[in-house]
């Protein structure tokens, strides 16, 4: 209950806020609004469009969502997004397998891809005790030239103006149904396969009870170092796929500045969701819809599509800061409850007295 | 309901219909009315968690009352911090003694509240001669120049009691002061802080040592879970009353077992040494059996090597040498899941330790249970089976007398005492042969303390080994069947309680094996 509630709060103090800015800079937050909301909701198309770009938000966010929740601090979504992609793409160059084998073989290639990434963490914290934190942060980097190396040298179209790979076999590239890529529907089997493996198995609670209470999960018998390199290849693994659904729902080739924003937007959708899966592919699909929505503003209104970027920032700062406000108002009433509790009691007890 | 004091009575602070809460609905203080008066040495009694030093908090302004008023000198006042309470005249000393070790004395006692010349440069020759003046006028017996690093623990709270002093404090309020001073240090505190009294000084004194507060105090006031239950004169009270007031109920300071053979040797360390990371033996030679059925107590001044025995036997540090034995197998290198399948172990930080806070009683309930208790778990272990959790956690709340708002809620939203019975029925229902206990009853209330002995005993009279560290005497006296003192890393003493008295085991713990009996 008080998770909808600050949700609904703070979207709405968030879009109050935008509009406020909007006004400022002499727009009409009514009208822009409408246009934002007409391109990401308002037909089957823009509904479409913008579940097919909250593919590589959500699972970024998954990837996230559960390290935090399990104690990795796995800050390196972008560089294990980038080596997803770059292995989907080196398969579906090099690969010419019927598409009901192709694609999943492409999808298992860029999973591997992220949890190589992500497992070079793990193994570097478990070998010398190397922070994960930085770690991964440091892969971000190395992923992307890396990537930049491959897309401008042994993978480089020759027939191209820029960096970009040629394009994968076409068995490789996801289906469309009308309007709406298969992407999503991968999307949506993760969300519910991370739900179920989170809350339904053995290994999902010690996760969730290491991140809580590392002390306390590893006094209790759970094998702490174990579970943190498969936390770390899961996480890793999804923020690859995310790479390789890119590649395969999208361009169907890598190009260079491929999911520059996705991975760090996915970060933060962990946060505002506070860790939670559930609430992950929300604020992603909300997400989505804002950055999808802000392309068709910027069409039929004055507003510049960055207006998007503002009113992400100012929904995190929100969300994030009315969740510890609610926290104190309810401690607050509660406090507030017991002593007039206590106070009730000793009023009767007075009277019990005074009546003998 | 209300006592009208007479107009003549030399109230010098009171602390009137004080209400306390702790987020999210623990009762700290429950309608507490107090008054001290001026000069006088007055005890503020009660057992842990009883809340006698969140009351004294609330006066200090260190904390804020959630209800109620304090008048000092017949004004309301409301201190927002500890310096508006020093700045009016009432200060605190702490447990824990915090001074810069490489100042001087007097450099201490001056910090902070320096004179300074025109420059704004500190006048050292100025605030040792005040410092001096201090001293020698209540007649404390201390060098102003000695560095607080090579002084001993009783000097150095005298150096905090000085600090107040030095900032003209008239109400002192000294919490467990004689908790880290060894028995023979103890008159002399007493003997200076009557001193100040007859100065005029009021002092409020936090403690739950019935003698000590019988030999100093001029008046008792007892606490009782948060609620007044007597101020009474320290004269013609006996202990047994106070500890009756304390507890509710007569208190009997015996031994509650019954007579027992014990059995086959269970759990055996041999040879245990542990040198933590700058080469300091924690850990000295310990060796050690624990037999089926029987209860051992180890006692000993906390930092002795307790917490270094106890990471030793669970698995989390790794002993330079020596042998960890349960059940017959050899478990020094075992990892922690291979030794929980013999040891319960029922830790001393319940939140750090013993449970996830945020976590729900269920998840709590079947932490290792959920590795070796087939039931819980499906397809050979890879599913958790919640039907069977959320069973298995009924169970445990009904055969522990668990209250909780329900199974889902939140750990934390349990009560100590019942997050203790959650954590406490988990490791006895492991139905391991040995049982490890690190203070199980620290910070429980007087009725969850009855009942988790209740437990220990049942499960000592059913054939378990058990190993207590406890920094109680009394709790070890009363459960035990042998003692083991720890001093300095090792093992001065351990003898059957019939042979030992507290006395003894009190030198042991103080001097270990200079303890002349």
């Amino acid at each position: 209950m008080g998770k909808f509630l600050n949700a609904a709060l703070g979207i709405v103090i968030a879009l109050f806020i935008g509009a406020l800015i909007m006004l400022a800079q002499g727009y009409d937050p009514l009208a822009s609004y409408a246009a934002l909301f007409q391109f990401s909701l308002g037909s089957p198309y823009a509904l479409a469009t913008t579940l097919k770009n909250a593919v590589p938000l959500v699972l970024t966010g998954l990837s996230a969502a559960i390290a935090f929740a399990s104690g990795p601090v796995n800050l390196g979504q972008p560089g294990q997004l980038i080596m997803g992609a770059l292995a989907a793409t080196v398969g579906g160059l090099y690969l010419d397998l019927p598409p009901w084998l192709m694609i999943p073989v492409l999808a298992l290639l860029a999973m591997a891809g992220g949890a190589l990434w992500s497992g070079l963490a793990a193994l570097l914290r478990q070998a010398f005790q190397m922070s994960e934190f930085i770690v991964t942060l440091m892969l971000n980097i190395i992923a992307d030239y890396f990537a930049l190396w491959v897309i401008t040298g042994p993978l480089k179209d020759a027939t191209a103006y820029s960096p970009m790979t040629p394009p994968i076999a076409r068995s490789g590239w996801l289906p469309e149904f009308g309007d709406w890529n298969s992407a999503i529907f991968w999307m949506l089997a993760a969300v519910a396969l991370m739900w179920f493996l989170y809350n339904r198995t053995r290994a999902g609670y010690e996760w969730r009870m290491g991140g809580q209470n590392s002390l306390f999960a590893r006094l209790g018998g759970c094998p702490v170092n174990r579970n943190f390199v498969l936390v770390m290849l899961l996480t890793g693994a999804l923020a690859g796929l995310a790479g390789g659904l890119l590649i395969m729902g999208g361009p169907h080739r890598f190009l260079r500045g491929l999911g520059a924003n996705y991975a760090w937007d996915g970060v933060m959708i962990a946060i505002v969701a506070n860790n939670s899966i559930i609430g992950t592919l929300f604020y992603g699909l909300f997400f989505s819809a804002i950055q999808t929505g802000a392309l068709g503003m910027e069409l039929i209104t004055d507003v510049p599509s960055e207006i998007a970027l503002v009113l992400q920032g100012v929904l995190v700062l929100v969300i994030v800061a009315s969740r510890e406000a609610l926290h104190k108002v309810a401690d607050r009433l509660a406090v507030r409850r017991r002593a007039a509790d206590a106070a009730k009691n000793e009023r009767a007890v007075a009277q019990e007295i005074e009546r003998g | 309901m209300t006592d009208h004091p007479s107009p003549l009575a030399p109230d010098l602070i009171r602390m009137r219909a004080i209400v306390k809460v702790y987020p999210p609905n623990v009762l700290a203080l429950d309608d507490v009315t107090v008054s001290f008066d001026d000069g006088e040495i007055h005890a503020l009694v009660g057992e842990n968690g009883a809340g006698k030093s969140t009351l004294m908090k609330v006066l200090y302004g260190l904390i804020h009352q959630d209800g109620g008023e304090i008048l000092y000198q017949d004004r309301s006042v409301r201190f927002r911090t500890p310096g508006e309470a020093i700045a009016a005249g009432i200060g605190m000393v702490h447990q824990e003694i915090v001074l810069v070790n490489e100042y001087t004395v007097w450099e201490n006692i001056v910090l902070g509240a320096e004179p300074v010349d025109w420059l704004g440069r500190i006048d050292e020759t100025r605030s040792r001669q005040q410092v001096q003046a201090i001293i020698d006028q209540f007649h404390f017996d201390l060098d102003p120049d000695a560095q607080v690093d090579d002084i001993s623990v009783a000097a150095r709270q005298k150096v905090e009691i000085l600090k107040l002093l030095y900032r003209k404090v008239s109400v002192l309020i000294l919490d467990e002061p004689t908790a880290v001073l060894t028995p023979q240090e103890i008159p002399q505190l007493f003997a200076e802080l009557r001193e100040l009294r007859d100065e005029g000084h009021t002092i409020i004194f936090i403690s739950h040592r019935l003698e000590e507060v019988l030999a100093l105090s001029d008046r008792v006031t007892v606490l009782r879970k948060g609620r007044l239950v007597a101020t009474v004169p320290a004269a013609g009270t006996t202990r047994a009353e106070l500890a009756e007031l304390m507890v509710g109920r007569e208190v009997l300071f015996t031994s509650r077992r019954t007579p027992q053979e014990p059995g086959e040797v269970v759990f055996a360390v041999a040879g245990l040494r542990y040198e933590d990371g700058r080469g300091r033996v924690r850990l000295k030679d310990v060796t050690l059996q624990v037999r089926a059925g029987e209860l051992v107590g180890v006692a000993g001044v906390e930092g002795n090597g307790q917490f270094e025995l106890v990471n030793a036997i669970t698995g989390l540090l790794k002993p330079t040498a020596g042998t960890i034995e349960v059940a017959g197998e050899d478990v020094t290198a075992a990892p922690v899941l291979e030794r929980r399948r013999h040891i319960a172990y029922v830790p001393q930080d319940r939140g750090r330790m013993g449970g996830s806070l945020p976590a729900s009683v269920v998840e709590n309930a079947i932490m290792t249970h959920h590795r070796l208790n087939a039931e819980l778990v499906r397809w050979r272990g890879l599913l958790l089976d919640n039907g069977a959790a959320r069973r298995f956690t009924d169970r445990l709340a009904e055969a522990f007398a668990v209250s909780m708002p329900s199974r889902s809620s939140p750990l934390r939203s349990l009560s100590g005492g019942n997050q203790q019975k959650v954590i406490l029925g988990r490791e006895l229902l492991l139905d391991s042969p040995f049982i490890l206990l690190d203070q199980p009853t620290r910070g429980l209330d007087v009725g969850s303390i009855e009942y988790v002995h209740d437990q220990m005993l049942a499960m000592r009279g059913a054939g378990r080994a058990l190993l207590m560290i406890s920094a109680n005497l009394e709790e070890i006296f009363m459960l035990a069947d042998r003692i083991v003192v720890l001093h300095r890393g090792e093992i001065v003493a351990d003898v059957p309680v019939e042979q030992a008295s507290i006395e003894q085991i009190g030198r042991y713990m103080l001097e270990g094996n200079d303890a002349t009996l």
